[in-house]
């Protein structure tokens, strides 16, 4: 069994296990990529997200310029490609970091390059909210943190899982470019690895991965979307 | 008795700036609703009655005037005379329901009424303990776990009224509450808000584009078009004297208007100088009474009803005839004298000698 593996992937058995460039290694760089990008792009998003809900014109604390602000700021971001992020940030990187290359240099440029996308789509996720349930709760004297947290927040819940679902699958996908910063992981593996020394079958495995981690978030998400959801009896 | 002046919106205009035009959704409209009253607001989409009552709590930033609830002024002289936190207490004293009862759908039935409370400095056995009481008001304490999409729309807007009376207030707001929902529901609706005026002396303003249920319930009735108030008053009183033709419209008195003319031709044309032709209104215990025959009996004047139609507003039977009525001029002054004796409001269409005069 061992054999006939050995001779079908020889590259991938050769890489090992642990050790750098190692299997294991990377799934391990990877996920440590894309869990602590999410945990700092996720709040950033969700804070700019949540201020460009509250301070729209149909907001709870309707202010023209700070959303013109946030608006701006997260479509700057938007619009810049990660791979040229990835360079463009380097600077900053280095003053949060003290290095410019490696697994978590990569967090800071993943969590900028992450959370403009989460914030449209947690926007979106909040406007989903009917106006006349935030109405009715000023109506009983509820205050903006109530609004914010019980009726934003919770009535969009399912809503909010569904879209991170899908911006951790986007997240998995920038970690991959990660690697030409140094930071490794299965996307590195792919590129450095496979498909710089023709080394098919390293890629196909590394990709083969990849596609395992994506169907876990989207099954679990998905999961979490459903059993949370009371708007529909 | 004087009553007590609860809700006083004075002079309240809403402008709302859009892009280029603007749009004045509510002009100079003066409204004093009394302590105790079921104020009926009517008048087609878009008249600027929601509008209008969301001034009282102020959802609804009005551009000028001024809003007295109770003894508060809230907002004077183009702007709000009362600090953010009093304003949420207050808010908490004038209830609201909507027409899409707007609940908190990820929230179970008893959580929702008790998110009205989480302010009112109750532990949280005592919260459980009043919201599930409010419940039982609406006679749904057996749905408290269930989740508002489990329930049918009558139901969530019983919920909606629990929460709305969560913190005891004095006012209800019901904005178009009804108007999602069936006869039935509807009904149930309205005889709740009926039973809680009586019960609880809460004063409820009822906006809606349903005759019906003003009819149902209300006491007094303001009727709004293009965001004025054309005509305000008792229910009897927009029932039986409407001034304006859109309140006719509304209290159906234009069906009698369209029979007059229709029967313009039948009857009315062809009247003969011993003949004149009235609108009799008449109310309650007046409706049993056999006036036709008393009529003829006591001063032989013939009646001829030529439109009948009876509305029960309230509690209140009104009967509308059209008759004619046949006798010598003397004989047809003391019917008329002895009809206005028996509270029947006598109007004259049409007399016979200005025909054959």
């Amino acid at each position: 069994m061992a054999k006939t593996l050995a001779n079908i992937f020889p590259n991938v058995i050769y890489q090992g296990w642990l050790g750098d460039g190692g299997w294991w290694t990377s799934i391990v760089q990877t996920l440590y990529m894309t869990f602590w990008s999410a945990i700092f792009g996720g709040i950033l998003g969700l804070v700019f997200g949540l201020a460009l809900v509250v301070t729209d014109s149909d907001g709870i604390l309707p202010s023209r310029h700070l959303f013109s602000v946030i608006d701006k700021i997260v479509s700057i971001f938007r619009a810049i490609p990660f791979i040229i992020l990835l360079a463009f940030i380097a600077p900053v990187t280095q003053k949060i970091v003290g290095t410019q290359i490696g697994t978590t240099a990569a967090l800071v440029p993943l969590s900028l390059g992450v959370f403009p996308f989460y914030a449209r789509q947690v926007q979106v996720a909040l406007k989903s909210v009917d106006h006349g349930t935030i109405e009715a709760a000023q109506s009983v004297g509820a205050t903006n943190k109530d609004i914010i947290v019980d009726v934003y927040l919770r009535e969009a819940r399912s809503e909010l899982i569904r879209v991170t679902t899908v911006t951790l699958i986007s997240l998995i996908g920038l970690t991959a470019m990660a690697g030409a910063i140094g930071a490794g992981g299965l996307g590195n593996m792919a590129i450095s690895y496979g498909y710089n020394r023709f080394a098919n079958d390293i890629t196909f495995v590394a990709t083969l991965l990849v596609l395992i981690l994506v169907l876990i978030v989207q099954i679990l998400g998905d999961f979490l979307a459903r059993i949370l959801d009371h708007k529909n009896a | 008795m004087m009553a007590e002046t609860i809700i006083q919106l004075d002079n309240v205009s809403v402008t709302f700036q859009q892009k280029k035009a603007s749009v004045q959704a509510v002009k100079d409209v003066t409204i004093h609703i009394q302590k105790g009253d079921i104020y009926g607001i009517v008048g087609y989409s878009g008249a600027g009655k929601s509008t209008l009552v969301r001034v009282i709590n102020l959802l609804q930033q009005p551009t000028s005037g001024r809003i007295q609830v109770g003894d508060d002024v809230l907002f004077d002289n183009g702007k709000e005379v009362i600090s953010t936190k009093t304003l949420r207490q207050k808010r908490r004293k004038i209830g609201m329901i909507f027409q899409h009862f707007n609940l908190l759908y990820e929230q179970t039935v008893i959580q929702n009424v008790g998110f009205a409370l989480k302010h009112s400095n109750l532990d949280k056995k005592a919260l459980q303990a009043k919201a599930l009481k409010l419940l039982d008001m609406v006679d749904l304490a057996d749905k408290a776990d269930a989740f508002p999409a489990q329930l049918s729309g009558g139901q969530q807007q019983r919920v909606a009224i629990a929460r709305a009376l969560a913190n005891d207030p004095e006012i209800l707001i019901s904005d178009e509450a009804t108007s999602a929902l069936d006869p039935k529901n509807t009904n149930q609706i309205l005889d709740l808000l009926q039973r809680l005026n009586t019960q609880l002396g809460l004063t409820v303003v009822l906006i809606t584009h349903e005759m019906d249920a003003v009819k149902r319930i209300a006491n007094r009735v303001a009727v709004m078009d293009d965001g004025v108030v054309i005509e305000e008053g008792s229910l009897l009183d927009i029932f039986t004297n409407s001034k304006e033709p859109l309140t006719k419209e509304f209290v159906g008195a234009e069906k009698g208007s369209k029979a007059i003319a229709a029967l313009e031709d039948a009857h009315l044309a062809q009247l003969q100088p011993d003949e004149i032709a009235l609108q009799l209104i008449y109310f309650g215990e007046s409706v049993s009474e056999p006036l036709v025959v008393t009529l003829y009996k006591n001063f032989n004047v013939e009646a001829n009803i030529i439109y009948s139609n009876i509305d029960v507003l309230g509690e209140t039977v009104v009967g509308t005839n059209f008759v004619v009525l046949k006798g010598t001029d003397a004989n047809r002054q003391k019917a008329i004298d002895f009809l206005k004796k028996a509270n029947v409001v006598v109007k004259q269409i049409k007399a016979g000698d200005e025909n054959h005069g």
